[in-house]
This record gives structure tokens, sequence and C-alpha cells, in this order.
């Protein structure tokens, strides 16, 4: 039986597709929400149903919560999913589908209101023991108070929104003329992308790992960690690489922070899924809080394989008020291999990933054992500008990491995307560095290497191109029809007259 | 010897000098020289085997897609033939077309940070446009003066307009 009927997903993409297929599979049906930009979207034509919320811009339609509470209505939706980005992560989002009666898949609003940003965060990080890093106890007021935090604590340091998320918001900073500049930027970009424009302040690791943990959790108290996903190559702190289990940790290390997250989550009584945000020290070996994200996180799909899980749908039934399936010994037992993601973003690697947002006109998914696919696009979709840059993941999984870094270089030579760029050409280069082969790196990876890694890939586009004046010179570049393409029969309207008149039953 | 602006599907935009000798071609662009020799058909139906700098490569023409070892594709949206000047040596060339500033994406001018007549340097910003909440700054592909601007703030533009011109 399932636990719900119908279900909205309040998303676009990949992930809307992702969650419409847990949601299917479950037996229930998805139902889909929809801007002006999106009207011939994937996740729109996958859904059974969809409604549209408004136009392009995120805040007049995926941001915009009295629309989307009216499209589930109309559709007499008994759950919501908000998947991730956009309203994941709003506590008046939630509250706003609790009062309409609908159950809501991820915490409760008050849940979320006891760590409302990531200051609260911070606070219960302490309470649960935890190492946290020196700062700002609580939003900055001013420049001002800014410069004399960051005096007192040292440069470098980070400049994060409160409200922040996905990356966005955050700033490392290394002199006091940079703060100056960055401060107004970043608040503007707060208030912008979160609705709030909060700062605050905090000294900035060195050459750290990103490690996160996935929190599990039911209504009653009962707690799981599912492991942690390495999220360290980053580029200004959007996450581009993620796999599972991280390189650089052992069982006991990972081991020793169960016990603290498990009782982080008791202290706000939290419930389904959450992530565990820290950065991690090769050298002190020791976690700091960085946050806990409130929702499904882009990169689920490693920890799903390695533990042969369904993340979505224990997220819809522990919503749902199941109890919990499986204790932290049976969840240890069950985890096998490795999985690496990457996020296949329209953006352009060489050009500072700047955005590219265009047609698809080219597309070919990698396939085969061991390859996973979550795409929000096909042949012939539109990649707007109005919204996050990700159109798809690419998920590898193999029996070690060595594996499933051969499987990653196949599976990426397979990808094929064209008319926008993408990040598939960089993720090639990194498959094949060595530092990242042994697993030595940190969120500086990306910066220390782009610039060689930028020469390579100038050189890849511009022999490409070099071979395309070659062929047209020699004239081997116009249009092939192979013998497996068939000529396309015309209208007959032309010849049907003709072909009745000569008719045998016509002349008699 | 001649000259070719490629302008790639995506967006991108590349000069090409070509010298042609029977079956070899040098090839130089902006930061590069490949040597390609056509060998001639593939094994398979539609292949053709090139040699490029040395190593034997497979490309596949698919419906104008240029498909390299099945592992890249390229397509070319547009090849022009560019007019040179006698005695204008290769470098002269290139970056006579390269001081055209166009947009990488679709997106709005959030602000324009010269003016015509202002030196810049390769490298310095020119102008920053909003797009999938980011800012992404453009940056001079070349040192020279600024010719002509041909957006200011607030402006929307589209993937290949032509923003600023450089001389």
């Amino acid at each position: 039986m399932p636990p719900f009927s119908r279900v909205l997903v309040a998303n676009r993409g990949e992930i809307a597709v992702r969650v419409m297929k847990a949601i299917k599979e479950m037996g229930m049906k998805a139902i889909a929400i929809y801007s002006e930009a999106d009207k011939y979207a994937v996740h729109v034509k996958y859904a059974d149903e969809a409604y549209y919320v408004g136009p392009s811009p995120a805040l007049e339609s995926y941001l915009n919560i009295p629309h989307i509470i009216d499209a589930a209505e109309k559709a007499h939706a008994d759950a919501v999913h908000p998947g991730y980005g956009f309203l994941s992560e709003n506590a008046d989002f939630v509250e706003a589908v609790e009062k309409a009666g609908m159950t809501y898949i991820g915490p409760s609003a008050e849940v979320m209101r006891k760590i409302k940003d990531k200051l609260d965060g911070k606070r219960i990080a302490q309470l649960s023991g935890v190492p946290i890093a020196p700062g700002s106890d609580g939003p900055v007021g001013s420049i001002d108070e800014a410069l004399k935090i960051a005096e007192r604590i040292g440069y470098p340091i980070m400049v994060k929104a409160a409200s922040g998320g996905g990356g966005v918001g955050i700033t490392k900073v290394d002199s006091p003329d940079q703060l100056i500049d960055v401060w107004e930027r970043n608040k503007r970009l707060a208030s912008q992308a979160f609705g709030k424009s909060d700062l605050y302040i905090e000294k900035a690791a060195v050459n750290p790992r990103h490690i996160e943990f996935q929190l599990i959790g039911d209504k009653y108290g009962s707690y799981v960690v599912a492991w942690e996903r390495e999220c360290t190559i980053q580029r200004r702190n959007q996450k581009l690489i993620e796999e599972a289990p991280s390189p650089a940790i052992t069982m006991e290390e990972r081991s020793r922070m169960f016990e603290p997250i498990m009782k982080y989550g008791q202290l706000i009584n939290y419930f389904t899924l959450g992530t565990f945000e820290t950065v991690f020290s090769d050298a002190t070996r020791e976690f700091y809080f960085l946050e806990l994200n409130k929702r499904l996180q882009v990169e689920h799909p490693i920890t799903e394989l390695i533990f042969r899980i369904d993340l979505v749908k224990l997220q819809i039934r522990l919503a749902a008020g199941e109890h919990l399936p499986f204790t932290q010994e049976e969840l240890n037992k069950r985890a096998r291999g490795a999985a690496i993601e990457f996020r296949i973003n329209s953006e352009d690697p060489i050009n500072n990933f700047s955005g590219s947002s265009g047609f698809i006109t080219y597309y070919k998914e990698p396939s085969g054992p061991g390859v996973r696919v979550d795409s929000g696009v096909v042949e012939g979709s539109w990649v707007p500008p109005f919204y996050d840059s990700l159109v798809s993941k690419l998920i590898v999984y193999g029996e070690n990491r060595a594996y499933t870094i051969q499987t990653a270089i196949r599976a990426l030579n397979d990808y094929k995307i064209g008319g926008v760029k993408t990040t598939i050409p960089l993720y090639k280069l990194i498959m094949r560095d060595p530092d990242f082969q042994e697993g030595k790196f940190s969120t500086a990876y990306i910066s220390q290497k782009m610039d060689s890694m930028v020469q390579k890939l100038r050189a890849e586009e511009e022999m490409m191109a070099s071979i395309a004046v070659l062929l047209q010179s020699r004239g081997l570049l116009r249009k092939k029809v192979t013998s497996q393409e068939q000529t396309r029969n015309g209208s007959g309207w032309k010849s049907y007259g003709i072909a009745m008149q000569s008719s045998p039953r016509v002349m008699w | 010897m001649k000259l070719y602006r490629v302008q790639s599907e995506s967006g991108d935009t590349f000069i090409v000098a070509q010298d042609q000798k029977q079956n070899k071609d040098k090839l130089k662009t902006e930061n590069n020289e490949f040597e390609i020799e056509y060998v001639g058909q593939g094994r398979r139906e539609g292949e053709l085997l090139l040699r490029i700098n040395g190593e034997e490569h497979s490309v596949v023409v698919e419906n104008g897609w240029i498909i390299l070892d099945n592992a890249r594709i390229f397509r070319a949206e547009r090849i022009a033939e560019l007019p040179t000047q006698e005695g204008q040596s290769l470098d002269e060339m290139i970056k006579g077309k390269e001081g055209e500033v166009m947009s990488p994406l679709q997106g709005r001018v959030v602000q324009v940070r010269v003016k015509e007549g202002d030196a810049v340097n390769k490298g310095q910003p020119l102008l920053s446009i909003e797009a999938m909440k980011s800012e992404t700054i453009i940056s001079a592909p070349i040192s020279g003066l600024v010719e002509k601007v041909l957006v200011k703030g607030g402006q929307g533009v589209k993937k290949g307009d032509i923003l600023i011109i450089i001389k």
C-alpha cells in the first residue's frame, strides 16, 4: 500500500524526473509544475499531470509559494516533494504545505525553524560535541564590524550568506580591501537568491576536504548515518565531482562521527534525510561542522549505489511516518564498492565556467555495467538561462575506486552533448590526473590545476576546429545519409488524383 | 595559405590558418599548431582516418557532427573564409579577427566597465553578464584600444552577440 496517492514535485530538471521515478515505482501519481521556460521540458512530459506556475524567472514560478500550493490543491495532491534548491529548505513553504493539509516530504516547519540558518546550525553542533570553525557569533551588521572580526580571527576568512545553500553566497576573502569589495555584492546576491541578506564570517581552513555525512531519521527518534560523501572537487564552492566512500577516511574516523551526528538529529527532533556538512583537515584529522542541509542532496545517488538503497523512496516512507527499516550495524554491512558522481553542468570550463544556454542538438547517454544517468534533458531540450546550470548527473560504480575511475573514463567518453558547453571534457582530464587517482586533493584542487587544464581543453577545441577546416576544404563535411536512414515518403496528395482517375473502377 | 573563421555550434569562435599541400595540412590557431594528414577512408562505412601530429585518429561525420575517436563531438555552424592582406604575417592575421568580443551566453549585461577609446590589457575585465545565479565577467581577449562598445548596462544579450570591438 503506497503511503500517498498523489505527490507533487515542486522542482524542475533532473531531480524532478528522478523523484518522479521513485513516486511511480511506489504506485503513486507524480505531478509536475513548470514555468514558461520549461513548457516542453522532460520533467513536464514525464509526469502524470503538470501544472503551470508562472513566468520564467524563478521568483515568479518555482519560488512562488502561493502558485505552487494552488497547483497542489488543484491536483488534489496529498504530499509535496521539494527536491533540492528552490524551496527545499524554506520553512515558510513547509508551513504552507502543512496548512493546506498535505504532507511535506522532509522535516517539519518546526524542525526547520530550529536551525533556520547556518548560524543556528553551528550552535546546535557545539551542543552535540562537534568542533566548529571560529568566526562571528551571529549575523554581522555592517562592513565595519566585519573588518574588526576579520582582523581578530585572521585572514583568510569566508564570508557566507546565513540563509545560503548550494554553495551560493560563499566567498573566500584574503584582505581587507577584498572584504570591502565583496561585502555589498554578496549582500545583493544573498537577497536575490535567498530573500535574506544576512552575512556572517568564519575562519577559512587552508586546503581542506569537504566531507558530508548522510543522516537518516524517522519520526520516533531512530537515526542512522549512511556514511560519508567526499565533495572536495569544487569550483567556487560549487561541487563538481562527488564520491562515496571518501578515499581519505578510515572506518574508525567515520564511526567516530556517527554518535555526535545522531545526537545533533535528536537535539532538533530531525526526521527524513539530512546532510551533515563538514570541513576535514588532513593534517589534524578533525571534522569541523559547516551546516546541516535539510533536504535530499544533489549527490544522493552515490550513497544509493554503495548501500543499494533508494533514498527518495526511503524519504517518502519516513515522511509518511514509517519506522527506520535498518540499524547502523545492518547499514555498515551493506556498504560495497565505490561510486563517483559527475555533475554535468551547462558551463564552459575554458571560459571560467560561464553558463551556456541553448538547445541540446546532440545527445547520447552512456550505459553499461556500473553506469547510471539522471538526466533532465533529451535531444531537442532547451537549457534556459534562468535556473541552475545542472542538466544531468553521471554516476559510476565499481567494486573499488580504481575500477570506478576506469568506468568513469569510458562513460565520460560515451557521454556526448552538443549545443551547449558542458563540464564533461574537464572531468575526462581530472579522471586521468594522478593526484585524483591517488585521492590526494583538497578544495583548492580546481583552482590549482585549472590553468594547465584550460590549456589542454583549449588545445582540444582548437584541434576540433582545425579538423573541421580540413574536412570542409576537402568537401567531406557534407551531410551523409547512412544506409540505415531511409528516404521518407513524401505526401501523396499530388499523385492521388491521377492515381484515382486511372483506377479501373473509375474508368468503369 | 587561407584564413578561416570557424563558429562552433555551441558559440565559440576560432581563427584557423590553413596551409594545404596535397594530403598534408598545417593548421595554426591562436595558441596551437597542428599537422594533420588526411590518410583516407577508414575500414567502416563513413569512417575517415587522419594523422594528427603523428597520431592516427578516426573521424566520423554524422549530420554535420564531427565525431573524433567516438569520444569527442564538434559541429561547425559556419566556416567562413576570411580575406587576407598580402604580406601580412600569420599572427597579424589572427589577431585582427580576435578583437571582437562575443557574448558566451544568454543573459543580461550588469555593468560595462570600459568606454570607447579606453586602452585595455589582455585579461582585463570589460563587462559582466548575469545569468544562472551567477555573474560572469568577460575579459579582453587581446590588448589594444576599445574601438566600439555595442551594449549598455541592463541590456539583454544572446549567445554570440558582438559586445565590444577592440583594435
